[in-house]
This record gives structure tokens, sequence and C-alpha cells, in this order.
């Protein structure tokens, strides 16, 4: 069932065992004050008292005075959204705004839903594994804030808590942590993996105290200086800072007298103490007995145990263990640690500075997910990370920048040109508006065998030519592909160049006609595809029939919103698709109960099958299917909603 | 800008104020002959309408086109996950406060009318294919394009004109301009220009519809539909039958 509700969080799926789809949104607070005016203001607190304006405050207590609360304004970026870039249905702005439908509970498209739901996309067969596992914390789903990004909540208990599997619109309303900074954008990252079925989002509601923007720099200054190292940070709040006035060589000389000491003593304090407690230990251990301490430690070990040993370390902890000595340094920092890169679990920290230090350390990089790096904020400079590829780029075989928005068009350009051994290129939701970048150095490359252009806009011509020239494509994404490419034209050249293809996703592409369908049937390898809200020919005559015919080993077959579908259609998928494991039939109208119980029973590794909007089922039916046949099945009926 | 309305069945109408920039006014009218395919006629239109509404909320709306309003909300039908059936007939019209000036959309055979000191300034053309068939959105069932009309959003008329304080805008369904004859709705139209009491304006309405109502079951009375159905040859006396629905408006600026 799908829900409504006020915010959730639960999209996105990271773990140390499974493939991840990533998926969030940042949004945009602006502006929508609720009734408060701020007239008096106290300078050290920041706390300001307004006059008029009735507050709705979040947790029912009255804080009425300086409480403002404000729905969000704007989307600055998504992942993923299930509905069209232009369209008002399931699309990432109704997220904007009060709330639509909640608290009622359905299936209504004027709420945000994310593409993909629970684990059965990392089931597919184009699932991606994980680059750089270890770097992945075991914490799925946060929520930050920005400019100096701070994480607000962590969901820890994802995977410990039982699922849960509500029927009616929920609030969600975590227990943020406290922060003196002021905000007016905040970043969700959803964690899909437990969620039954689509989950929607009508609203996100942000509630805190009105901020004197007086205090703003200095609030802004002490964030900065925590940032810094930690002994800045004690220089800064030093209470022996000398007083440099007048007098200031007077001063200095007492400060070198009489206070240096102190200093000093401070900064060693620590040092101090638990030297102290170390040469207690061992005056007693010696006291004690004769031990045998051994002499030999971790710098006596042979280089390539430390290099297995490191390869376990995720990219924070490499960095740290770097600092301890000159022997650690130079293990961590061979090459052989930095051949898989993955900066997405880094977002809020990569930076200019980072991809160049890493660019001296990475000589053989294979594998580079940069996915997220540089949102909002623009801490990566295009410069910076096209001197990065033109340096490291030849090695790599496998290339994410999903959701980056430092890539121009000279980015992409070195692309082409530097990393020709490329295999995989992800370059998900890569489309800026207004759209600058020409992709057309991409040409160049001959060696791809995955291809994602999940969201991004591309030329009809280039794609076309890419297909020609990569053989040995396998997996290919054109889902949120634009009006101008025509997907006929695509089945024509995948038929004839692409025929090892093993997946191939079309959803809400512009429109593949039944002569396209039966082109795609050339490639036999073909395991898994969806044609959802893709397929729009009334009728699909013997397309589909010839395609199941050519194509036995699919695996995952996704017809939503194909209306054309008949009864016979339904009967060449039971009898032609022995494999199948997931099969989406949603909003396909007319076809009788007898076809979907046919499917069920002759498809026995089906594992799932999405009646929703269907007709001619009951619930009765659905949990009676589900159970004899240990299939989930989805189906859910939508309140009549447009009265 | 006041407005008021009077809905049926098959219709939907809408006022809209949107930061009190410009108003909107729109209706739309679902063709019933959709019953016999089991498809409910005023979801359609109910859609377009309701779309309409949530599409001037967003960012990229252009007032001076609302035309785009039509076209969007013809797109979005198709992004709907229970497929929406029918077809409609539809008029919109966007007030622009800063230039006082009036942008309208009008396909098919509902209308509006503008009537300044006791005449009628502006008037919509009925857009049909043939007699009593209409230009209209539709959105057919799979397997019967083919013998529905479908016409595409661009055919609407677009019209654009300035008005002045005490205009008189009515927007209405062809089931008030096929039986009240003008001139009859200009007497009704002439009294409440420049009124801006809203309860006025809704009675005026209200007997608007009314009239509307009565003459269409009104064997005998030469209807403006009737002298239509005679031009093309076909014998008709008396009033048609069909929903009302009705927009009344007066501009204040």
């Amino acid at each position: 069932m799908s829900q409504s509700s006020a915010t959730n969080s639960e999209d996105d799926s990271k773990t140390a065992n499974n493939e991840s789809v990533a998926v969030d949104s940042v949004i945009d607070f602006k502006g929508k004050h609720f009734g408060l005016e701020s007239t008096s203001q106290d300078s050290d607190d920041y706390l300001v008292s307004g006059s008029e304006g009735t507050m709705i405050d979040v947790e029912r207590f009255c804080h009425a005075d300086y409480r403002i609360e404000q729905y969000a304004h704007s989307v600055l970026d998504f992942s993923s959204q299930y509905g069209i870039d232009l369209s008002i249905s399931y699309t990432a702005p109704n997220i904007t705004g009060r709330p639509s439908k909640y608290p009622e509970y359905g299936d209504f498209p004027q709420t945000f839903a994310m593409r993909t739901y629970g684990a059965w996309w990392d089931r597919a067969p184009s699932r991606l594994k994980e680059i750089q596992p270890q770097n992945v914390s075991e914490i799925p789903a946060e929520d930050f804030i920005a400019k100096t990004w701070i994480c607000l909540w962590e969901d820890k208990e994802f995977y410990t808590k039982p699922i849960y599997s509500p029927s009616r619109a929920r609030r969600f309303t975590p227990p943020l942590k406290r922060i003196q900074l002021p905000t007016k954008t905040i970043r969700l990252e959803f964690n899909h993996q437990r969620l039954h079925y689509y989950t929607e989002i009508d609203a996100v509601l942000l509630s805190g105290k009105k901020f004197n923007t007086r205090n703003m720099q200095h609030l802004l200054d002490y964030y900065e200086r925590q940032r810094k190292g930690s002994i800045l940070c004690k220089l800064q709040n030093m209470k022996f800072r000398p007083i440099c006035r007048d007098n200031y060589q007077n001063r200095l000389q007492h400060f070198l007298m009489h206070d240096l000491d102190k200093f000093i003593s401070v900064l060693s304090d620590v040092q101090i103490q638990s030297m102290q407690r170390q040469q207690q230990q061992q005056l007693q251990s010696s006291n004690t007995d004769e031990m045998k301490i051994s002499k030999i430690g971790l710098k006596n070990m042979p280089f390539e145990i430390m290099l297995k040993i490191f390869s376990y370390l995720d990219l924070k902890s490499l960095f740290r263990v770097g600092a301890v000595s000159r022997f650690l340094y130079d293990v961590s920092t061979h090459p052989l640690l930095y051949s898989e890169l993955n900066l997405k679990p880094y977002w809020h920290l990569a930076s200019t500075e980072l991809l160049s230090t890493l660019a001296k350390r990475a000589t053989i990089l294979k594998k580079l997910d940069m996915s997220w790096c540089g949102c909002t904020v623009q801490t990566i400079s295009p410069t910076e990370f096209k001197k990065f590829i033109q340096q490291r780029g030849d090695s790599l075989t496998h290339l994410r920048l999903n959701s980056t928005k430092f890539l121009n068009a000279s980015c992409i350009d070195t692309l082409g040109i530097v990393c020709d051994n490329l295999k995989e290129l992800s370059l998900r939701n890569c489309s800026p508006s207004p759209p600058l970048l020409n992709f057309s150095c991409l040409a160049n490359l001959k060696n791809l065998e995955r291809l994602d252009l999940f969201q991004t806009v591309i030329e009809s011509d280039l794609l076309l030519t890419m297909l020609e020239n990569n053989p040995k494509l396998k997996h290919l994404n054109l889902a949120f592909c634009s009006v101008a490419v025509n997907m006929d034209d695509v089945a024509q050249h995948i038929a004839k160049y692409n025929k090892q293809l093993i997946s191939l996703d079309m959803w809400k592409a512009h429109f593949l006609s039944a002569q396209g369908l039966l082109v795609l049937s050339n490639c036999h390898n073909l395991e898994e595809i969806d044609f959802g809200w893709c397929l729009r020919e009334a009728s699909l005559g013997d397309s589909l029939r010839e395609f199941l015919t050519q194509c036995t080993k699919l695996k995952k077959l996704f017809l939503a919103a194909v209306r054309g579908l008949t009864d016979r259609d339904l009967e060449y998928i039971a009898n032609l698709c022995p494999n199948l494991e997931q099969l989406d039939l949603m909003g396909v109208l007319g076809i009788s109960k007898e076809r979907y119980i046919d499917i069920l029973q002759k498809c026995a590794k089906l594992q799932l099958l999405d009646l929703c909007f269907c007709d001619n089922i009951m619930d009765y039916d659905v949990a009676l299917w589900s159970r004899t046949f240990k299939v989930d099945i989805k189906s859910c009926q939508v309140p009549n909603d447009f009265r | 800008m006041y407005g008021l309305t009077k809905g049926t069945a098959e219709e939907e109408e809408e006022e809209e104020k949107n930061d009190l920039m410009y108003h909107e006014i729109r209706v739309a009218d679902g063709v019933g002959g959709w019953r016999s395919y089991g498809i409910d006629p005023g979801e359609f239109s109910s859609f377009l309408m309701k779309t309409c509404e949530r599409l001037v909320h967003c960012v990229n709306f252009n007032p001076q086109r609302p035309v785009n309003l039509l076209a969007y909300s013809y797109c979005e039908l198709l992004e709907q996950k229970k497929p929406i059936l029918g077809s409609s007939t539809a008029c919109v019209l966007v007030l622009n406060r800063e230039n006082s000036t009036v942008y309208t959309a009008n396909i098919g055979d509902s209308g509006f009318m503008v009537v300044r000191r006791g005449e009628i300034v502006h008037k919509s053309e009925e857009q049909q294919h043939y007699f009593n068939t209409p230009f209209q959105l539709s959105l057919p069932p799979p397997g019967h394009d083919h013998n529905v009309l479908s016409d595409s959003p661009d055919s609407a008329d677009t019209l654009s004109f300035p008005v002045k304080d005490g205009d008189v805008i009515l927007v209405a369904t062809d089931g008030v301009f096929d039986n009240v004859p003008e001139k009859l709705l200009l007497d009704m139209l002439k009294e409440v220009e420049g009124v801006t009491d809203p309860v006025k304006l809704q009675m005026t309405a209200n007997s608007l519809a009314l009239m509307a109502r009565s003459l269409s079951f009104d064997s005998d009375f030469m209807s403006p539909f009737a002298i239509n159905a005679r031009r093309n040859n076909i014998n008709a006396t008396g009033g048609k039958p069909d929903d009302i629905t009705v927009v009344l408006a007066t501009v204040a600026i």
C-alpha cells in the first residue's frame, strides 16, 4: 500500500551486504514565515519576541513568541522521483508548501514519490555493486542542514527496529539535534530498503526559532572555528591570550615569562595525565612480575600485510591512521589502497583540496564514485575535477557521477577523451538547467558495458552514436529520457548494435511503439526490461509475443501503465516466461482474473507482482494468491478524489 | 474580482485568486456520451479543472498564456496511474491586474461574454467540427482512438483584451448560450455592471442559471439552439436540456 505522510525517512539503501540505490532530496526553506514579526532583540540571545501572530506549535506547548514554522519553499535538487520532470504528479515539487492530502491515506498524485521502493531493484539483474563498500557507514538515513553540513538526525535503529507497515497517513518527527546555526536548506536522505511499496510524502515542516541576523556572522565564525583542528581551536579559546594594547612589548615579555608555561601545560595537560597513568601502570606491573613485553609492534609487520589490513579501512580512517607515524603514513598512502574511491558517503566533506590530495595518491585509480558531491555548496571546482581526470582518468573502468553539480562541458569533454577504458559510466540526474552540457565527446567511449542516464537529458544523435560504438553494452538505463529522443530509433539501434544487452530501463521515456518492441526481440540476452509508461500504443498486436518468444531469459518485466495489454498478452507472459521473477502490471485495465491466476501458476519463480490500479480483483483474491503462490502482490484501490 | 458559480453533475467551474496579481476563472463541460461506455463523464472535466487550479500555483505559470494551462492539464492526464477517460470542452480566463487585461483560451462550445455599458464588447466563438459536435479535449480508452474526436490543446482559441472597471464577465457552458437568447443575457448582465456585492452577483448568477434551465425544457420556445439547428437543416424547436454552469464576475480595479 502506498502511504501519504507528512515526513518520512526511508528511501535509499546502503548496507555492507547489499548494493545501494540512493535517493534523497534537498529542500530549500525560504521566506514562508508564519505571522511572526521580530520587534525587540536581545544582542546575546538568539530569541526574538514577536508581538503578533498565532503559532501552531508542533510540540503542542506554547512557544508562541519566538518559534516559527516553515514549509518547504522549493526543491533545490533530488535524485529520484516517480513522475516526469514537468509534471505535477508524483514529482519532487509536490513536497513544497502545505500538505495537500494529509491526513488522508491513499495514492495521490499531489504528493512526492520516489522511483523505487524496497529491495526489489537490488535483486534485479541490473543491480550495482558498491565501490569501496567499507566507506559506507551503518547509518542508512540522515538529515542534514546546509552550508557546513551538520547531521541533524540519523536513523541508528534502522536495521533493528521492526518494519512498520501502517495503513494510515503518518507524521514523522525525528528528534533533531539542537544547533545554533541558522539554516534554510535541509537535505533529506531516504532509505527505502524496508518499504513495502511506494511511499508518498506530502510536505516537510521545519520548526525552529527565529534567528537574529546580527549575530549571524558571529555564529558562522564560531562554526568555522569548530571545523578547524583542535589546537587552533584551543588557541582561540585560550584564556591566556595576551592583551596586546599599548604596552604590548612588556605584555609579551610578561606572557613569555609567566603565562607561557601555563599555556603549554594546558595543551599538554591531557597528555601528561595519561602519561602519568601509564607510568603508574608500568610501575605496578614491573613491581609485580617480570613480564616479557613483546617488542614487536605494527611497524615490524611486512608491508604487504599492513596493506591488506588497511584495505579494510574506510577512507576517513585511512587518513587518520596516516597521521600516526611515518611508517603508517607510507602504508596508508600506497596507491594500491586507492584503486577504488567512493566519495559518496563523504559528500558533505568532499572538496577541491580532498580531490587534489587523492589525485596524488590514486595513481592506479580504477573505480571512482563521486555521486552527490558538490551539491548546492560549490566546494568542488570543475577545473580541479578536470585536472583530476586528466591525471588519473586513463585507468578508470568504473565512474559514477550521479547528481553531481560541478560537471560542465569541459569536464565531460575530458571524460570522453581521457577515460577510454571506461566500462561503467553512470551519469544519473546530471541535467543542469539550463542544459548547457555538451556530451558529444562521450561518443569516444567504446568499451562501455553499463550506461546509466536516468533522469539525464541527452541529445538523440549522441545517444544513438554511443549505442553504435559500444557493442559490449550490457546495462542501459534511459529512464525519463527527454521528449526529443525517439525510443523507436533507440530500439532499432539497440537491436542492431547492442545484442548483448541484459537490462534495459525505459521508464517514462517518450514513447515506444509496438514496432519498437518488436525489434527489441533481437536481444536474446535480455533479462530485465522496464517499459513503464513508455509503451503507449493502443494495441500491441503480436509484438509482445514475438518479444517474449525470443527473450526467454527474462527475469524482470515491468509494464506499468501499458494500457494496451490484453488478456492474450498476459497469456503469452504466462506461457513464455518461465524465469520471470518480477512483474509489474500497474494500471493495466480490462484483464480477467483467470489471467492473473494463470501467470501465478505458470511462473514458478515469481517473487513480485504489482497489480495496483488493476480491475477485476478483490482484496481477498490478492491475499489468497499471495499466500498460495508465495508471491508479494501489490494492490491498492484509490479513493475517487476528483470531486 | 468576485466570481459566483453554480455547478452541476458534469461540469466544473472554479474561480482562482493567486497572490492577487491575477485572477482566473474556468469552466469545463464533460461530454455526456461516455456514459454508454461505462465512463463517468464528469471525471475528465473535474480532473482538468482541479489540475488547472494546481498549475496556477506553480512557479512556471504564465498568466498571459492560459492555453498552457489547458495543455499541461491535458498532459497530466497521461501521468495518472488510474486512467481518466472521457472528453470535455474548456474555457479559461485570466485577468492580469497589472495591465487590466484578460487572456482567454477556449476550446469547444463553452464560452464567455463581456458586457460594458449595456453592450457586448467581447464574446467567444463556438468551436465546432460540425453541428452539435464541439472541439474537445479527450482521452479515449485504448482501442477507441479512431472513432473518438480528440482535439489538441493547441487548437484552442486564444484572445486577449483590456477590461475596464465595472465590466461584467460571464463564463458559461453551452447549456446557457444554447437556451438563453443573447438579448436576454444582455439585459440581465447590464444590471450588474459595476456591482461588487457578492450576494447580488450570486442572485443574478442563480437567476441566469434558472432561466436557462426553464427555457431548456420549454418545447415551443425558439432557442438559439433551435435557430442554429434550422440553419443546419435540422428541424428542431424548443430548448436543449443540458447541464448548466454559470460563472459571473465583475471587474473592480
